[in-house]
């Protein structure tokens, strides 16, 4: 059966390479051949897109190679070509166990596909590290893996008072360590919440194909388990987050997060104010006195230019034109783009109006 | 009794060649791409202020018109052009062809600089200068008002706060009741510490609030709709299509700091909106100083607003004459399917024509 299967994956590396009409199969892939041709194939073509594409194609390639893993996972043990049903049930079992124990971190030397098809749980941390990394002039998550200190030594060192001139300064290093390791923590009960989530999603994967075995329905396609697992994951996904529980771990996250970030903002305030440059607490503070007097001064012209208006109804005559107000424009298109300019055009009738 | 699994390597190996055919073919269609554009109705720039831009979109000729102006009030997450995004799928255009003379607030990109914006100089700054300015323009004391999302929030703390400017009100996806129990934004912001996020980062980036939408689904909104797209890369329309929708998606504004700090806590924090204490600027907003007829339409499917917290509305304002529309989609789909462009937008103007 398993030659069977690999025969299969040169033919279509064969096909493959024949079909791009690139010379790119010259050798045979080593292993994986299907996501090989897909890889080699996208690396002669991905120079030449343009940016948006190229982030909409890959996203696409690294989707069509999950459900294509998954279908392998799922379908190289059963025997397809002859066998029982139990034989067959006891193969998706396996998978289904591997899949959990891959989860788990219980299969070091397992199978790959396994484990790159579990990381599709990793798809909500994804999408926090592309987050944080677009608010940070580091990329990526350099705190995920560092080493954990044991919590005790860690709280001694941290609390142990500055001294001398630079007591200060060695506070705000001790805070912002104490805040790393916050923000650590944080992270990983996150990832333990949606490690937890990943085992339950298989749970719920071997029942939806319990029960629609005892319906009689079929997976025919790499398509279809791809959407049933997706199904079953975001099944999962949705009851979960719900929960009192998550949203603890996920408000603790974003304020962990928060809090480091605001330690390092600070911490970069003071250097700048050492080398006699603006600090962002200045600004903020101009921006705010700013924003008052552009309140005051706003609020003033309303409410001249009402009492123009009062004025003009008590006299019976037309309201003068308020320092806010321009003369009507006669051209129908769009008026230049000025900022921060209060700039009023009446409007013109269109044939519709009359 | 059969596997549930029956994916037969040969049949494997043709689904595989099928994708990477249409991603070749795809591939193709995507470099040919043109420019996307926003915004499809002909529309002219009437005011400005600031980073806000009032539109006035053109009308078509030979339909009787509203005399009663309409503006649009979007939300400040997010863009305004999802309300014209393409030529078959506009609510605008379509509001245009029911006779509406309509109007729409582009609030812009907020920067630093406008970090201390509050909910005030939004509503009774902006808001209220567009809503004079239109008044006076057409020579009426009230107009209507279509509030979408966060901005039907929005608007309806206007029309509380103003109603006699307000001559019709409707409301679309728009969450009143901010507690309710299948509201999974309400419940994640709960325990977000929002005045340590608002000191941190001064404005909220946009980054964050995509990160949040697209954690509602993450695995159907970042992998399973690109795997869907393969089906209709050979279709260059349906790229420019799902492109156009893409950069909405990621088209998100930053939010004004304080905006943003007052909103969560109140809104979400608090639901003052129905507990009462929300106060913006020098005014307490209830909801019963409403007296206008109101129109209020959420979609039965909304994963961002639930209909729940869109009909809380119901017997909460001093209106009497209140009317409800469900409608069987989601909170985009209320704007782009081809359903809302025959069901929702053509009952959002016979209702007005009928209040004008």
């Amino acid at each position: 059966m398993t030659e069977d299967w690999l025969s299969l994956q040169q033919k279509y590396w064969e096909q493959w390479t024949d079909m791009s009409r690139k010379a790119l199969g010259a050798q045979a892939p080593a292993t994986n051949p299907w996501e090989n041709a897909m890889d080699q194939w996208w690396k002669a073509f991905a120079p030449a897109s343009p940016d948006l594409s190229r982030t909409f194609m890959e996203r696409m390639m690294e989707q069509g190679k999950m459900f294509f893993r998954m279908a392998d996972t799922f379908t190289h043990n059963l025997p397809q070509f002859g066998g029982t049903t139990t034989d067959g049930w006891s193969s998706l079992s396996k998978t289904l166990n591997d899949m959990q124990q891959a989860f788990s971190g219980g299969q070091e030397q397992g199978d790959q596909a396994l484990h790159k098809m579990m990381a599709f749980w990793e798809m909500p941390y994804d999408n926090w590290q592309r987050m944080m990394s677009s608010l940070s002039p580091i990329p990526g998550d350099l705190l995920r893996n560092m080493p954990h200190a044991p919590a005790g030594t860690m709280d001694k060192v941290l609390s142990a008072p500055g001294l001398g001139y630079t007591r200060e300064e060695q506070s705000q290093y001790q805070d912002l360590i104490r805040r790393s390791l916050d923000y650590q923590k944080a992270l990983q009960e996150y990832l333990s919440f949606f490690s937890g989530m990943g085992m339950k999603s298989i749970q719920r994967m071997r029942a939806t194909l319990e029960r629609m075995q005892a319906s009689d329905k079929v997976i025919d396609s790499a398509r279809g388990l791809y959407d049933t697992w997706v199904g079953c994951c975001e099944d999962v996904y949705a009851e979960d987050v719900q929960s009192a529980e998550y949203a603890r771990i996920h408000g603790q996250l974003v304020n962990a997060q928060m809090a480091l970030k605001q330690r390092m903002s600070i911490m970069v305030d003071e250097s700048l104010g050492a080398m006699n440059m603006p600090t962002r607490n200045e600004l903020r503070t101009l921006q705010d006195r700013v924003q008052q007097v552009r309140r005051e001064n706003k609020a003033l012209r309303k409410e001249m230019h009402s009492l123009h208006l009062q004025v003009a109804a008590l006299s019976g005559q037309e309201p003068a034109a308020s320092p806010g107000l321009r003369p009507a424009l006669a051209q129908s298109a769009p008026a230049p783009v000025k900022r921060t300019v209060v700039r009023k055009k009446p409007v013109t009738p269109t044939p519709a109006d009359q | 009794m059969m596997l549930p699994i029956d994916i037969r390597p040969d049949k494997l190996s043709e689904e595989m060649l099928d994708f990477s055919r249409k991603l070749g073919q795809g591939m193709e269609n995507l470099l040919n791409a043109e420019r996307i554009d926003t915004g499809v109705t002909p529309r002219e720039v009437v005011y400005q202020e600031d980073k806000l831009t009032l539109y006035r979109y053109q009308a078509p000729e030979g339909v009787k018109r509203n005399p009663v102006p309409l503006l649009i009030v979007y939300a400040l997450v997010n863009r305004p052009y999802m309300t014209d995004i393409q030529e078959d799928r506009s609510t605008i255009k379509g509001l245009l062809a029911t006779g509406q003379d309509v109007y729409l607030i582009d609030w812009g990109y907020p920067d630093h600089a406008d970090r201390a914006l509050t909910i005030d100089d939004y509503l009774n700054g902006y808001l209220d200068n567009c809503i004079d300015f239109i008044r006076e323009s057409h020579g009426v004391d009230a107009i209507n008002i279509l509030g979408i999302c966060q901005g039907g929030a929005f608007s309806l703390c206007y029309t509380a706060m103003h109603p006699e400017k307000v001559k019709n009100l409707v409301t679309m996806v728009t969450p009143v009741d901010f507690q309710t129990p299948d509201n999974l934004l309400s419940a994640w912001v709960q325990h977000m510490d929002v005045d340590l996020a608002v000191d941190t980062m001064g404005n909220i980036p946009g980054e964050i609030l995509n990160w949040t939408f697209l954690s509602l689904k993450p695995f159907s909104l970042t992998g399973q709709k690109y795997v869907n797209m393969v089906d209709v890369l050979d279709d260059p329309d349906k790229i420019k299509n799902f492109l156009r929708m893409e950069k909405w998606i990621f088209d998100s504004p930053d939010q004004a700091g304080e905006t943003f700090r007052q909103f969560i806590k109140d809104f979400y924090q608090k639901n003052a909106l129905i507990n009462g204490g929300l106060v913006i600027g020098d005014r307490e907003v209830s909801l019963t100083h409403i007296g206008c007829p109101l129109l209020n339409i959420y979609a039965l499917q909304d994963h961002l607003v639930p209909p729940d917290a869109s009909r809380a509305l119901a017997g909460r304002t001093g209106s009497k004459d209140y009317t409800e529309l469900a409608f069987p989609g989601g909170h985009i789909g209320i704007y782009v399917s081809g359903k809302a462009q025959k069901e929702v937008t053509p009952a959002i103007g016979k209702w007005l024509n009928e209040r004008s």
